[in-house]
């Protein structure tokens, strides 16, 4: 996984790619470090460079989303395609994250 | 008498990269092979002062391959220049047995030159000390080799207690998927003929499933994935298995209403971020249906005959352990005399061949047809060898994979 942090006006864009599996944990810890640096900024995952996404990284969406929540930060996802796509609609993902095309 | 250096006292409990060795100076057996007993006695007087006490002396090249197999040492200085078997080939005799192919050897020899050094490592030698001997070195490079094979030592025999203890750990775990003799009892009473293969990539994993009578003609059937690998994924996948044995006997008959409930037991176990994708379906032979409820598990595949294609049901829902609250509704499918269905774990899917293509539902599919024409009363082993002939044991993720038929 790889990913690219774009700082607007109302919102912090995290652009994730490549694959984002369970060998990621270190690198989605310092995702979760730059939310720490950006209080009171709402927090967008932009998926649309996302190839794949294991049950790991499923679980590093509701890891982000839990912490945005205990900072009362918004917290979205976005973008997603094929694969990572199909994957959030099976879980539902849209019952508990905002999602966007 | 000189003092021994400071520097060269024996201290306890030897450590490298901060591994504890389990093993002292004190225990370490030395044999030291020259030909002159002057020689061997000062050796021995360095060893002394690194608290090296156990030290035999072997004055010919045949004596030191006696004492090798006698005095079973922890470490051979073997001089170079031995009056009968000369050093090297002793060296070299020593080496073809297999018993002391890993000994640490160290060869000493008055000003050797690149040569002989060549020769010596050719022959096996772990280390090279010229001559005349310098106290302070030569206990430093001894102790090295003792520490470096006791720390391989302490390796191995760690690895060997975490393969065991895996080994135990795997046949606990597929101890918990039902027996042959009560699934034949349960197609007995239930009318479904439930068969299942289960394959983890280390040897543990997080895959879990179990089936079992609810009542006159009814089974019920549980499968489900947990997040992550090893050892972490199998301890969260036998509290998911106790959860299902515990759960109150009316939730059995209602899929969602048991997903709930295991979802608020998960809650209040598994830390944010870990879950687990979750079937349970009842099948009902009095109905001719299948009741199910899903938590994101991989698409149901199903077919109503042997001569229909298998299409995915809907496995959507949300995962059970990931969000406080979650909801699950019920589906019902017609499940008729000849019908299948299979069950399987997205280690199956989401196998890529060497182009990079992922196997995909479409492609579990035709294995699964595959699978059902030639082993026809095994058909959930069948299907996972043919995976495996295709995509290789090496297969990155648990596969799981479970068959429900109603015989015709």
């Amino acid at each position: 996984m790889d990913y690219q942090i774009d700082d607007a006006p109302e919102e912090t864009i995290f652009r994730l790619g490549g694959r984002m599996t369970f060998v990621d944990h270190e690198k989605f810890r310092e995702v979760l470090a730059a939310f720490d640096a950006r209080p009171g900024k709402r927090l967008v995952f932009d998926l649309s460079g996302l190839e794949f996404v294991d049950s790991s990284g499923l679980g590093m969406f509701i890891i982000a989303r839990d912490a945005a929540l205990k900072k009362n930060a918004a917290f979205g996802l976005r973008g997603a395609r094929d694969d990572v796509r199909r994957l959030i609609t099976i879980a539902k993902f849209h019952k508990m994250f905002d999602i966007a095309d | 008498m000189k003092r021994p250096p400071k520097t060269l006292r024996p201290t306890a409990a030897p450590t490298v990269y901060g591994i504890e060795l389990g093993q002292s100076p004190a225990q370490w057996r030395i044999l030291a092979a020259d030909d002159s007993l002057f020689s061997l006695r000062t050796l021995a007087r360095f060893l002394q002062w690194a608290g090296m006490d156990q030290v035999a002396f072997a004055q010919s090249g045949f004596e030191a391959l006696r004492q090798a197999e006698s005095f079973r040492p922890d470490l051979i200085v073997l001089d170079a220049w031995l009056s009968g078997l000369d050093g090297v080939e002793t060296l070299r005799r020593l080496r073809a047995d297999p018993r002391f192919r890993d000994l640490p050897i160290l060869v000493q020899a008055a000003t050797p030159s690149d040569h002989l050094r060549t020769v010596c490592f050719h022959a096996g030698a772990t280390d090279i000390i010229a001559k005349p001997i310098n106290p302070g070195e030569f206990i430093t490079r001894v102790r090295y080799h003792l520490e470096r094979r006791a720390l391989v030592d302490e390796l191995k025999s760690f690895r060997r207690r975490i393969e065991r203890d895996l080994t135990q750990a795997r046949a606990l775990q597929l101890a918990l998927a039902p027996e042959a003799d009560a699934l034949a009892e349960l197609e007995r009473a239930s009318g479904f003929q439930i068969t299942g293969a289960l394959h983890s990539s280390d040897e543990i994993g997080g895959d879990v499933w179990t089936a079992f009578e609810i009542g006159e003609d009814r089974a019920g059937l549980f499968v489900a994935d947990l997040t992550g690998h090893g050892i972490p994924a199998a301890i969260n996948a036998f509290r998911l298995h106790t959860l299902i044995s515990r759960a109150p006997r009316g939730d059995l008959d209602d899929p969602a209403r048991l997903l709930t409930h295991l979802n608020a037991r998960l809650r209040e176990i598994l830390p944010v971020g870990q879950y687990a994708t979750a079937f349970y379906g009842v099948f009902d032979r009095a109905d001719g249906v299948l009741r199910y409820a899903s938590a994101g598990a991989p698409s149901p595949l199903f077919r109503p005959d042997d001569d229909t294609p298998f299409q995915p049901l809907d496995g959507s829902g949300m995962f059970i352990g990931a969000f406080d609250g979650a909801e699950y509704d019920n589906r019902t499918q017609p499940f008729p005399p000849g019908a299948s269905l299979l069950l399987y774990s997205d280690g199956f899917t989401e196998a890529r061949d060497p182009e990079g293509r992922m196997l995909g539902e479409r492609g579990l599919a035709q294995f699964a047809a595959a699978a059902a024409d030639t082993a026809p009363d095994s058909p959930a082993e069948r299907l996972t060898a043919d995976f495996i002939d295709c995509f290789g044991d090496r297969v990155d993720d648990d596969l799981t994979a479970v068959w429900v038929r109603r015989p015709a």
